[in-house]
């Protein structure tokens, strides 16, 4: 039971999932609204609060054993606390019932997120410049006339999009931006197709009941 | 070290102090850059520009601090462009993250154009012009539920606000009346809109992206999906340069002012794999 139950559950839910794209009858189209707007809301809620609660446990789990890197796993937890906190009794721009300044310094959620999360993630993101030019000056050898050919269509790409392309040649951006229309096109194409329909052969596996890996338990 | 050794073994922190100089340097001395504009900008840029009266357009920002360099301006400019062509604007995230920068946007663009207003109609005025929706998990519900109804959906905007009370949505009930939505995403969330919101209702979607992902979706700017296509700094550039020539818009340019430091950070990396290949052939032949 403990295997079949999700499995019939799956199986009624992922061909629900297909059939009203195809049939308009107005049962099919309501049931349809329902599970989308109400069911599948009350599902996210739930998940989101296993999700925060499994993230808590995880980390006073790690405090606890005093695991690899445990002090971390204090930050997230206050940190994780103090947003909550403010987030939700300080109302988004400081407009609720927890103060949200002294003095001149505001800490409401909004200021939190543009001065402490923006910088942070910028910061990795930009971080990646580095390690892209140090990579692609170490691995980015024309090696073969397939290599060969890939570095010459990205260094046209890389001048004809820049300013820099249309003073060299008026034609080289009209020439990198057909390097983009046609045979980038033609290969994403290519990938597309083969993408999908691996992916309906495998979604195809998992509705009937044939791919059970997602069920867990090493069967 | 010999010479050749020494090409295809220059120090890891050499290539990131010549990076950092080449993206610094500009950015403190500017040097001023032509921007030619392409057409899957153009497109993106008409079909914002040919919105009727009577229709909205739906901006979802989802972009993160990480990819914001890139997407932010065109969100900015976006928005220049909706709301100096008197366009009804509906902003909203699928994700939770960029809620902030959408806000931070706003916060940014309705106070220039009030700055200027000289009355109550040249004002952008909240619930009249645009609306803030917020987020609703997970993206299929809003992605697909807006096909029926926005205000269902959204019951509340960002700000706590019964959606169904404020001014712009008693005209603004479905994808019947948007005429285009723009997705502003580093992921794969714009061919969500078209598998769903497009395939299902038929709605228009353009889209800004980030360089590094722009390869997945010139299929669908080929086949129609897509009514335009803004792709990195560069493409947000050329939505500036439009903005500036066909509605003589002049304000501050950010990335068009990026240019310069992305011009030359390229040049630095095409010059450090050309050095790297010198190298690397030189080093074949003597074997």
């Amino acid at each position: 039971m403990k295997r079949t139950f999700p499995l019939i559950l799956l199986m009624l839910f992922g061909v629900f999932g297909i059939l009203p794209s195809f049939l308009p009858h107005p049962v099919i189209q309501g049931a349809d609204e329902f599970v989308r707007n109400d069911l599948l809301r009350i599902i996210t809620a739930f998940a989101l609060v296993l999700g925060l609660g499994s993230l808590l446990r995880l980390h006073f789990e790690k405090i606890k054993r005093h695991a690899e890197n445990w002090p971390y796993s204090w930050i997230l937890v206050i940190t994780f606390f103090i947003t909550s906190i403010i987030g939700l009794f300080g109302g988004i721009s400081g407009h609720g019932i927890l103060p949200t300044r002294i003095g001149s310094f505001p800490f409401d959620i909004q200021t939190l997120y543009l001065r402490i999360e923006v910088p942070l993630g910028a910061t990795m993101f930009a971080l990646l410049a580095f390690f892209m030019a140090s990579a692609s000056y170490r691995a980015f050898r024309a090696r073969s006339t397939e290599a060969t050919l890939l570095l010459s269509a990205a260094f046209v790409v890389m001048i004809g999009i820049l300013p820099l392309g249309d003073r060299i040649s008026h034609r080289l951006p009209a020439f990198a931006q057909w390097i983009m229309d046609l045979p980038l096109v033609a290969g994403q194409r290519g990938i597309g197709f083969g993408i999908a329909l691996g992916g309906l052969a495998t979604e195809l596996k998992i509705i009937l009941g044939i791919e059970r890996s997602w069920l867990g338990g090493g069967e | 070290m010999k010479f050749i050794e020494r090409l295809t073994a220059i120090d890891r922190r050499i290539i990131y102090l010549l990076l950092a100089l080449v993206t610094i340097l500009p950015m403190l001395f500017p040097i001023a850059q032509k921007v030619r504009v392409m057409s899957p900008v153009e497109k993106c840029f008409n079909a914002l520009d040919t919105i009727r009266a009577d229709k909205a357009l739906i901006i979802d920002f989802d972009y993160t601090p990480q990819d914001m360099p890139e997407l932010e301006p065109m969100g900015l400019a976006m928005l220049r462009h909706a709301f100096t062509r008197r366009i009804k604007v509906l902003v909203l995230c699928l994700y939770v993250q960029p809620l902030g920068l959408a806000q931070a946007a706003l916060d940014q663009i309705v106070p220039e154009f009030n700055n200027r207003a000289q009355s109550n109609a040249d004002s952008i005025i909240y619930g009249r012009d645009y609306v803030f929706l917020g987020w609703q998990p997970p993206p299929l519900i809003p992605i697909l539920g807006m096909g029926e109804s926005i205000t269902n959906v959204f019951k509340r905007d960002y700000y706590g606000n019964q959606t169904d009370t404020l001014f712009l949505m008693k005209t603004i009930k479905n994808y019947g009346n948007v005429e285009l939505l723009i997705s502003l995403s580093a992921g794969s969330i714009p061919l969500s809109w078209v598998a769903y919101a497009q395939n299902r209702f038929g709605v228009k979607i353009a889209t800004g992206c980030t360089s590094v992902s722009a390869g997945d979706f010139y299929p669908y700017l080929q086949s129609g999906q897509f009514s335009g296509l803004i792709v990195g700094m560069k493409g947000a550039a050329e939505y500036e340069e439009l903005l500036a020539r066909k509605l003589n818009f002049q304000t501050r340019r950010k990335a068009g002012e990026s240019l310069s430091s992305i011009t030359f950070a390229h040049l630095t990396i095409m010059l450090f794999i050309i050095i790297g290949n010198i190298g690397f052939f030189m080093k074949r032949r003597k074997k």
